[in-house]
């Protein structure tokens, strides 16, 4: 082994610590002589190593949908699992950048919030807002959050329930400060006829054809996005007829294994206490 | 907008125009990743197969992850009581270990310390509120860490270095282990071949049934044919085969990297990014109840810069740090240990402080099953005593601190 320069300890091995007095901005080589990134962009997914154990369960690849997540309402902490099961599908685009600024004594400090929505243009949106130094760091950042926020949207029919569906399935209302949205189910072909910004979440989130109307001070685009985001998650809280049909829960990833889910009913009534 | 600008001084934000005699609000969101902090010097380690097990005997000092431990001090291991988990009474299973020599004493020449925890998780549960209490109370854990000290001139090992060619070895034989868990100390012998030796019953149970039934009876007939004794000396070197458990974590090794190595080069290009920031720079008053909205909130911010920090190097599966101003990354902001929780050294009564941190990566890399009661930790951090104190024990008991996630969602 190499003579580690390790003073007074001969070649016994550095361990851990410090060893041989302050190395703050010494790049110290670890003793195999690693070390450094391999520069260049390193492939992100392969390099994951999942901290949460839903992670854990997403790279292992025993839960292969969105859908799975959203079913126990489980929290995602690490982006990259939106990443391995959306895939290249999602999509994303910065709409602002603002700055804004902090008075200091040697003058003003701006710093940039990036304004990013994320989309598959079928069924799940994400919105995220990031405050950094450097624009480009906010830009990454923004997208990462709006992956962590990517919600379920339920597209519906206007009339005969030919082909797929297109437009919102109900009337559905959103609100936030003073904002209130209102989209209304259209016909095919009708396209979205909203303002420009709305306009841009709900290609998005994949639905074709809709009718919205607002009402509040829309000029505080902020509640107004917020409000279409809103209205968008209400789609799937709204109890239509196909819903009437008793729940068969099922088990949760996380959750213990419970003698009432053991039993062979034909559905369980119970409230299911998820983890 | 002129009325507007106005109001928004509350919102903090300010025209670039606008002249200063005004009294501005100080922005008060988000104020942490402005602090150029001092960053600490943080040593991380990484897990690797070992290229040969033999480079993981303790003659070799080594730091591994898994496996059986590498016992500094062979002869005077822990007794009874400290290595059975506080509540389900199952010996402990050795979790990792690191070498950690303090350069600055001659009496911490070398310096290793172990990890060990019990593999069950409803036992770390509770041992997650055993934690809070008072030394006094007589806490039972499930999460042990031993510290264990040598000078540099001692009866178990050269005081030259090793060479690393293949015939280095120790200056003593160690203390025979269990046969099944080969961590503790076998002190019970099994009554017909008197050759396999077990720490507890549980192991001897265990080892019986799984194939030991079967073997003994051909120890003992061999033994009796043959007639000369092993030789002590060629016994010196530690066995390297499997032992007869096989739920031992896998063996890894830890190498230690530097964290500044990982900073990135994020001198990136920003003149294309700049190009999307509006050239008039007015402020937009209509995007700060949303930002407002979206933002973070305390817990989320705690979770974001911990994932900022690890993304440097996903791979850790350590955080060391003995600065006296160091803290550990903690990923949650629930669950953390205030001064008052830190224990004083059961040893010598002096302060003690945070030294490194286990970090949930290694579950991936053990290989942990991720069933609703397989194990899960947030973070693990070890506080050990600032002096380092000697005394007659070999392996002396420090503070383990365990941040778990939340069972319950959060909202």
């Amino acid at each position: 082994m190499a003579e580690r320069g390790a003073g007074d300890r001969g070649g016994f091995g550095r361990g851990f610590g410090r060893g041989f007095g302050r190395g703050r901005g010494d790049r110290g080589r670890g003793d195999r002589g690693r070390g450094g990134r391999r520069g260049g962009r390193r492939d992100e997914e392969e390099k994951w190593v999942p901290v949460t154990k839903l992670g854990r369960l997403v790279k292992e690849g025993k839960i292969t949908s969105l859908e799975q997540i959203y079913l126990h309402s489980l929290p995602v902490k690490e982006h990259q699992i939106i990443d391995t099961l959306l895939g290249g599908r999602l999509k994303d685009e910065v709409m602002k950048i603002m700055p804004v600024q902090k008075q200091t004594r040697a003058g003003q400090r701006t710093r940039f919030k990036a304004f990013v929505v994320v989309g598959d243009t079928d069924g799940h949106v994400g919105l995220g807002v990031k405050c950094a130094k450097e624009v480009a760091t906010a830009i990454r950042g923004a997208i990462i959050l709006a992956k962590l926020s990517v919600i379920p949207v339920r597209r519906g029919y206007w009339g005969n329930k030919i082909g797929k569906p297109h437009t919102v399935p109900c009337k559905v209302t959103g609100k936030c400060g003073s904002v209130t949205v209102r989209m209304v189910p259209a016909p095919r072909g009708a396209g979205i006829v909203a303002a420009r910004v709305p306009k841009k979440v709900l290609q998005f989130a994949g639905i074709e054809d809709v009718f919205t109307s607002s009402r509040g001070s829309t000029k505080t685009l902020g509640n107004f996005v917020k409000a279409t985001f809103e209205c968008l998650m209400k789609t799937y809280g709204f109890l239509t007829p196909d819903f009437w049909m008793e729940t068969r829960f099922s088990k949760s990833p996380f959750q213990e294994y419970t003698d009432l889910l053991a039993k062979p009913t034909k559905a369980i009534l119970i409230e299911n206490t998820e983890s | 907008m002129g009325s507007n600008m106005n109001d928004m001084k509350s919102l903090q934000e300010t025209n670039l125009d606008e002249e200063g005699d005004q009294e501005f609000e100080l922005e008060d969101v988000d104020d942490g990743d402005e602090e150029e902090e001092v960053e600490e010097y943080v040593t991380l380690g990484l897990v690797e197969k070992p290229k040969n097990p033999k480079f993981l005997l303790r003659h070799l000092f080594p730091s591994k992850a898994g496996g059986v431990p590498a016992w500094l001090d062979p002869v005077d291991l822990p007794q009874e009581k400290s290595r059975i988990c506080g509540f389900c009474g199952e010996p402990l299973q050795f979790l990792l270990q690191i070498y950690a020599p303090i350069s600055e004493e001659s009496s911490t020449f070398h310096r290793i310390l172990y990890v060990f925890m019990c593999p069950s998780m409803s036992c770390l549960l509770r041992d997650q509120h055993e934690q809070w209490k008072r030394r006094e109370d007589n806490p039972c854990r499930s999460v042990k860490v031993f510290r264990c000290q040598l000078p540099r001139c001692n009866p178990f090992y050269s005081s030259e270095p090793p060479k690393h060619d293949g015939i280095d070895k120790p200056l003593t034989v160690g203390a025979a282990l269990c046969s099944w868990c080969g961590t503790w100390k076998g002190e019970k012998v099994c009554s017909s071949c008197r050759r396999a030796r077990y720490c507890s019953e549980k192991h001897q149970a265990l080892h019986w049934k799984s194939g030991h039934r079967n073997q003994c009876r051909q120890i003992v007939n061999y033994s009796e044919t043959s007639s000369s004794s092993p030789d002590s000396s060629s016994n010196r070197l530690p066995a390297v085969g499997k032992v007869a458990c096989s739920t031992l974590w896998p063996e890894y090794e830890i190498i230690i990297e530097d964290e500044c190595a990982f900073d990135t080069e994020a001198f990136e290009d920003n003149n294309c990014a700049t190009s999307l920031v509006p050239k008039n720079m007015k402020t937009d008053d209509s995007y700060q109840f949303m930002l407002d909205k979206l933002e973070a909130d305390e817990k989320k911010k705690t979770w974001a810069s911990f994932q900022e920090r690890i993304a440097k190097c996903p791979k850790q599966v350590l955080r060391y740090c003995r600065d006296p101003k160091a803290k550990p990354l903690w990923p949650l902001s629930i669950g953390c240990p205030s001064v008052a929780n830190i224990p004083k050294c059961n040893y010598c009564n002096g302060p003690i402080c945070y030294e490194f941190q286990i970090m949930p990566q290694l579950l991936f890399y053990f290989g942990v099953r991720n069933d609703p009661d397989s194990l899960d930790w947030g973070t693990i951090a070890v506080y050990t005593c600032s002096a380092s104190c000697g005394s007659s024990i070999s392996y002396k008991e420090e503070f383990a601190w365990v941040q778990l996630y939340p069972t319950a969602p959060m909202t």
